[in-house]
């Protein structure tokens, strides 16, 4: 397969270099100018060639990638210094390079396509459908993909009813957490006779680790766009505003770029593509803050006030910004609409589960060795997305549990990961599909110090406004931080199940009625380690320093010295060849010996 | 609009408060962060109780949730409780020092905690702010997130829009705003303010600042001596004694 079958008749052949967050941070600006550079008068390729930087294609942990079609190659990890050679080899003699290819880590197999990996054969794109295959700042190259063709027929063909059917056919449920059926949302909000109504993307994405939405505004701005004109024509708004996070600034400039070329073309503006529909798009930069996601918190902030939620017994759909009717949704939510007015909601619906239609796209992080955005089809299994598009535990150690939807979800441990993966589902395991975080966690994990770490980033971003969440939760944190610290008592089990309770039931906004999530998922599918921690005075994982002494199993040590080398306290002795040693007094709990120990004789005491 | 509260039926108006109609039929709510003059904050979340609407049933803020359809609402479960004790515990926890939380600590049986500060007093019931704004000021306001979260003037500084009109010390449940009173002078919010005096008794009764802000509201020029209330009062009815004496 090294030979590559480059056929002479192509007409033109198309280099895409992903230029994502991710890949970016990894050079690739530089691959995608040596490239240009490369092309710009060498006549010796055969067929016209183009180079085009791309958003993010999802499988992060191998980039800066190169695609190039139609023959369907993918290199990856390139850097510049490598582009002579795929100049030369692959486009002048129509071979591949096969060091850059992709390579199964367990098979040791290469893939000349990313396409043919198990990590993008069981996903499914449709938010993501154009990412990483237009330049997103080319209006042209969303065109040539179908862009804008949902709004010609929404405008032309379909009256605003029935574009909010549509949607409720096709059983879209909101993406930003929340899993509000939109169709329903529009329709309440369609309902209120108080115009001016407004549209609102939530672009806000504050979930430490999260990127979907990140690489969907960077990616494919022109979808976001056109999902937000749909609505505005079904629901009768005359203004729409994208709040973006602060600190995206790439999407801020393609969004930007976006909106004007939307402008040029008659999508936004005065009577769009000449019909009585007259809609413009504002962005706005956001405040910074996690509870700025929060819709309530975030119509505050585009109205310049302080971002803080209020009691939303009247739903922003009645009375939103500026008091008047308002239909926000979240980036992902939006990318779904142009597929489904285009295509129609039963071919939508036809994917997924009973009661969650479509896809779902995650950031797939943690102790997994694919990391990066997979979009899998509602009800996925969790082991399908860990093991199957992930590959499986880094370092071929245990897996111990999995944490979904952001900080404030929920951590699910190993037998339940044939959980097939909906809004429903993980809500009843005692977790949540959030806006789509999922960080697998190994065994040396410690999950009470995840319950601390999660409640310790939820103690930050809580607002302050209401008692039980700014009180409730940093008691939480206090109680957890004890424990850790090896003085936890019996009766702390009961306060934080209370507590928790309070904060569930009497907080103001969704902040402070999920953040118990943490603390109560893994009390309840970890129990034991909290009682080891607070009876035994000992963490089972070797995580927290009070309650940790390491040791070497002298049947299974080799004596091969790797500790001994690594140990930054010199706290490790022995021979080569025989078993070594730990010094408790000298020994700071690093972790290091047990990490890197390719015999499992570390153990824990 | 029919309600029932604890079993009694009501005829509640039409976007009214759960809160404001509990009070209308006599009904208590347990508050801190609510008072008549502002309506509802649903900051405290002591004023909790469960709604029942058909088969559905959820707990909400009296003080926020408004009345648009026929709903059940049950004031005083022993969930309620529970959340009550616990948010007052809480309170407890973070702000002890005075008589108001001690009292309440004792009277919803709080658990057992390690108060954070035993010098704190603010609940952050936000009253203070509340009051300022109605005033007009708009001094003081709830700054940074979290724990973290305090009344305060913009970057700590006296404000130029406190007029020292005590208003925000006066509504505060825990004697938390400190108020220095000296020398004809009288300090609050790092700002130091000139004491008016009454002519009369010779007592301070006012900041300068108060004095302008309220003949500016109310549009008028206060004639001749600068008297304390009280002694206006005693002069305005001797005045017009004098007047009917002289008919
Ligand atoms: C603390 C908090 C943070 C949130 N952050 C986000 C966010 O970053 N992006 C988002 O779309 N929704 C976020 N949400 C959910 C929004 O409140 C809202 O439900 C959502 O934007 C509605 O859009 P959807 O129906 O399309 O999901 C957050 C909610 C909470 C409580």
């Amino acid at each position: 397969m090294n030979q590559l079958e480059v056929k002479p008749n192509h007409e033109t052949r198309m280099i895409l270099v992903c230029c994502g967050t991710g890949c970016l941070a990894n050079g690739s600006a530089a691959v995608y100018e040596a490239l240009c550079d490369a092309l710009q008068g060498n006549d010796k390729i055969q067929v016209e060639t183009f180079a085009k930087a791309t958003g993010c294609n999802g499988l992060c942990e191998k980039g800066p990638l190169v695609k190039i079609l139609p023959d369907d190659i993918t290199y990856c990890k390139v850097k510049a210094e490598d582009v002579p050679e795929i100049v030369e080899k692959t486009l002048q003699q129509g071979e591949l390079v096969q060091r850059l290819l992709y390579r199964d880590p367990a098979t040791k197999k290469y893939y000349k396509s990313h396409h043919e990996t198990d990590f993008y054969k069981k996903q499914k794109k449709v938010a993501l459908r154009n990412i990483g295959e237009i330049d997103p700042t080319s209006v042209q190259d969303y065109l040539d993909r179908g862009g804008y063709q949902a709004l010609e027929k929404a405008l032309k063909e379909m009256s605003p009813a029935e574009v909010i059917e549509e949607v409720l056919k096709s059983g879209l449920r909101g993406r930003g957490g929340g899993g509000f059926p939109t169709g329903l949302k529009w329709k309440a909000c369609a309902a209120v006779d108080n115009p001016p109504r407004y549209v609102i993307c939530n672009g806000d994405e504050g979930d430490p680790g999260a990127f979907m939405d990140r690489s969907i505004l960077e990616g494919d701005p022109h979808t976001v766009l056109e999902g937000m004109i749909i609505c505005a024509y079904a629901i009768g708004a005359s203004n729409g505003f994208i709040y973006v996070r602060d600190e995206y600034d790439l999407a801020v400039k393609n969004l930007t770029k976006a909106i004007e070329n939307a402008r040029e073309c008659g999508y936004l503006g005065k009577n769009i593509l000449g019909s009585d529909l007259s809609f413009d798009i504002e962005l706005v930069r956001g405040g910074g803050a996690f509870v700025c996601g929060e819709e309530t918190a975030l119509i505050n902030s585009i109205q310049g006030n302080v971002g803080e939620p209020w009691d939303k017994y009247v739903f922003p759909t009645e009375r939103g910004l500026w008091g008047q009717p308002t239909v926000i949704n979240n980036v992902e939510t939006w990318a779904n609409i142009p597929v489904i007015i285009k295509d129609g909601a039963a071919n939508f619906a036809s994917i997924g589960t009973e009661g969650s239609k479509g896809t779902k796209v995650f950031s797939l992080v943690g102790k997994v060795v694919n990391t990066g955005l997979v979009e899998v089809p509602m009800g996925t299994t969790l082991r399908e997305i860990i093991y199957d598009i992930g590959g499986g535990i880094q370092n071929g150690r245990q897996f111990k549990a999995v944490q979904t939807g952001g900080p404030s979800g929920g951590c699910i441990p190993e037998n339940l990961l044939d959980l097939p993966v909906d809004f429903d589902t993980l809500t009843e395991a005692g977790s949540m599909m959030g806006s789509g975080g999922m960080i697998v966690m190994d065994d040396r994990t410690c999950m009470v110090e995840v319950a601390r770490y999660y409640v310790n980033f939820l103690a930050e971003e809580s607002c302050g406004k209401c008692v039980p969440c700014r009180e409730g939760i940093s008691l939480l944190l206090e109680t957890l931080t004890r424990i850790c610290e090896g003085k936890g008592k019996p009766e702390d089990l009961d306060l934080l199940e209370s507590m928790s309770s309070t904060i569930q039931q009497a907080a103001l906004c969704a902040l402070g009625r999920t953040a118990p999530n943490p603390v109560l998922s893994t009390l309840k599918y970890f129990r034991d380690e909290y009682l080891e921690h607070i009876n035994n005075h000992r963490c089972p994982a070797g995580i927290c320093k009070e309650l940790t002494e390491f040791y070497i199993d002298a049947e299974l040590c080799t004596g091969c010295g790797r500790c001994r080398r690594n140990c930054p306290a010199d706290a490790i002795s022995g021979e080569k060849k025989k078993a070594h040693t730990i010094d408790p007094a000298k020994c700071i709990k690093c972790g290091d010996c047990i990490n890197n120990c390719k015999f499992q004789a570390v153990k824990v005491k | 609009m029919k309600v029932t509260i604890d079993g009694k039926n009501i005829e509640a108006k039409l976007g009214e408060t759960i809160l404001e109609a509990a009070k209308r039929v006599g009904v208590e709510i347990p508050t801190l962060c609510y008072s008549e003059a502002f309506g509802g904050q649903g900051v405290c979340r002591m004023c909790m109780v469960e709604v029942k609407e058909g088969e559905r049933k959820r707990l909400v803020a009296s003080c926020t949730y408004p009345i648009t359809r026929e709903i059940e609402v049950q004031t005083n479960t022993p969930e309620l409780q529970e959340i009550r004790r616990n948010i007052i515990t809480l309170l407890y926890r973070r702000a002890p020092n005075s008589d108001y939380m001690k009292k309440l600590y004792q009277e919803y049986e709080g658990i057992s905690v390690e108060p954070v500060d035993p010098a704190e007093k603010c609940i952050m019931c936000r009253l203070c702010v509340k009051a300022c704004e109605k005033v007009g000021a708009y001094a003081i306001s709830a700054i940074m997130r979290g724990t973290e979260k305090r009344i305060a003037t913009p970057f700590d500084e006296a404000s130029p829009n406190c007029i020292g009109c005590s208003a925000c010390a006066d509504i505060c449940p825990t004697g938390a705003i400190i108020v220095k009173k000296e020398n004809g002078k009288q300090e609050i919010w790092h700002k130091t303010f000139e004491m008016s005096r009454c002519e009369n008794c010779g007592k301070y009764f006012s900041t300068l600042p108060v004095n302008e802000h309220v003949k500016e509201q109310l549009d008028i020029e206060m004639s001749g001596e600068n008297l304390c209330p009280n002694c206006r009062r005693k002069k305005l009815a001797s005045d017009i004694a004098e007047v009917s004496v002289n008919r």
